[in-house]
């Protein structure tokens, strides 16, 4: 166990918290999306410069790497009670609202192959595949596997490049899916809803532009469905598409987890 | 660790999420003080939950499901709830967390130099994917059902 004090973990964090929340949310437009820099995009950075200015030495990132698990359930908490008043809500969503909702699994399916079979990569292609590592997305890896783990490394790699590029990639996304004339534009709000404000801002952008005579069903839809996926996110993901992920892993052939390595983080 | 390590580690980020809550998005602590202090009950009755249970779920699914059940509408207390709660910036509480992951962080940088450029390529699949599978499923169940 740690003996020395955490105090000046807390302290740093503060500081930390008080320059990113100074320096606030910022956005530019980037082609057809929105680039936004969050606060807590700022504190991750600030964090990496830590240690080269040897403010924090590697007891204090032992110290620190519980936090994460913990002060995660404040947003778990904050998540959950945004559900509560829209839970009616679900039931007259419709058979077509509700089952495209598994569709957000395919991102274990479209990302998982590429990333074991072609680059190789470890156990941080389960925390990047599993789900489009929104804030939800860090909650579940930092309570299975701890956000300091391969599997962390891998989530927030990918919530920071969603952050960044998620909404730009939505909206270059929908434009291609919409040229396709393969999906009816009732599909494609729909599945506009994965979870994130900005993409699905991005993805609905071009998808009303191209069929502006239904634009207030697209719109009904997609904030449907991004009403269903805050519902049931949290629960898909812990149940369906962490095991599914760590199955298809394992049927890959991806390498084991390191030993006994595994952060136990909230325990 | 300790139940009372928890709980005082719960209650100093609490402090952070207000102190971020004030500069970032200028809602007085004191006005979002009850918020914070209905998201700690939750959060210490979820994870005392997951501790005692039989059940073995992450902690975070019990406080998931505590938080909802509080706040849908007819529950004792729900609007209270969903009122203070909304003094408390999601982004506000994201901070924190992300504060403790930077400093824990610096020991992992190798490793995210090294993997940058496969994180981001697969991100980006990951996103296509979500994409592209909701609208599948859409569009079927919308043809099988004659709504389209």
């Amino acid at each position: 166990m740690n003996k020395k004090s955490d105090w000046k973990v807390h302290l740093l964090a503060l500081v930390m918290v008080v320059i990113a929340e100074a320096i606030g949310t910022k956005r530019f437009q980037l082609g057809p999306g929105t680039v936004m820099l969050l606060p807590m995009l700022y504190a991750l950075v600030i964090g990496m410069f830590l240690p080269a200015l040897r403010l924090v030495d590697r007891e204090d990132m032992d110290i620190a790497s519980p936090y994460i698990g913990l002060s995660v359930m404040y947003l778990t908490a904050k998540m959950g009670t945004t559900i509560g008043p829209n839970l009616s809500k679900i039931f007259t969503a419709g058979p077509a609202l509700i089952l495209q909702e598994f569709g957000n699994l395919g991102t274990i399916f479209f990302a998982l192959p590429v990333a074991v079979l072609v680059f190789r990569m470890g156990r941080e292609a389960i925390g990047v595949s599993f789900s489009t590592s929104r804030e939800g997305s860090l909650a579940i890896i930092s309570d299975l596997y701890g956000l300091d783990s391969d599997e962390g490394r891998g989530v927030m790699g990918g919530y920071f490049t969603g952050t960044l590029f998620g909404a730009i990639f939505n909206g270059l996304l929908a434009g291609v899916l919409i040229s396709t004339g393969l999906f009816h534009p009732y599909a494609l709000a729909m599945a506009a809803g994965t979870g994130s404000a900005s993409m699905m801002a991005a993805a609905m952008g071009p998808t009303v532009a191209a069929f502006p005579e239904m634009e207030a069903e697209l719109s009904a839809f997609a904030a449907t469905s991004q009403l269903l996926t805050s519902v049931d996110g949290l629960y898909m993901s812990l149940f369906l598409a962490i095991p599914i992920t760590e199955w298809l892993y394992r049927k890959l052939g991806g390498k084991p987890a390191a030993g006994e390595t595994k952060k136990e983080a909230a325990k | 660790m300790k139940f009372s390590s928890a709980l005082r580690i719960f209650i100093i980020s609490g402090i952070l999420a207000l102190v971020g809550n004030f500069v970032g998005f200028k809602v007085n602590p004191v006005d979002a003080l009850p918020g914070m202090l209905i998201l700690l009950v939750i959060v210490i009755a979820g994870y005392g939950l997951s501790r005692v249970s039989p059940i073995k779920l992450p902690s975070i699914a019990y406080i998931s499901a505590l938080a909802i059940i509080a706040s849908i509408p007819g529950v004792p207390g729900a609007d209270l709830v969903t009122k203070y709660v909304g003094e408390v910036q999601f982004l506000a509480l994201c901070t924190p967390i992300l504060s403790y992951a930077g400093i824990s962080i610096g020991k992992d940088l190798d490793s995210f130099k090294t993997q940058g450029f496969k994180i981001v390529v697969v991100t980006l699949l990951a996103l296509a994917g979500t994409y592209v599978g909701s609208a599948i499923i859409a569009h079927v169940v919308l043809k099988l059902t004659g709504a389209i």
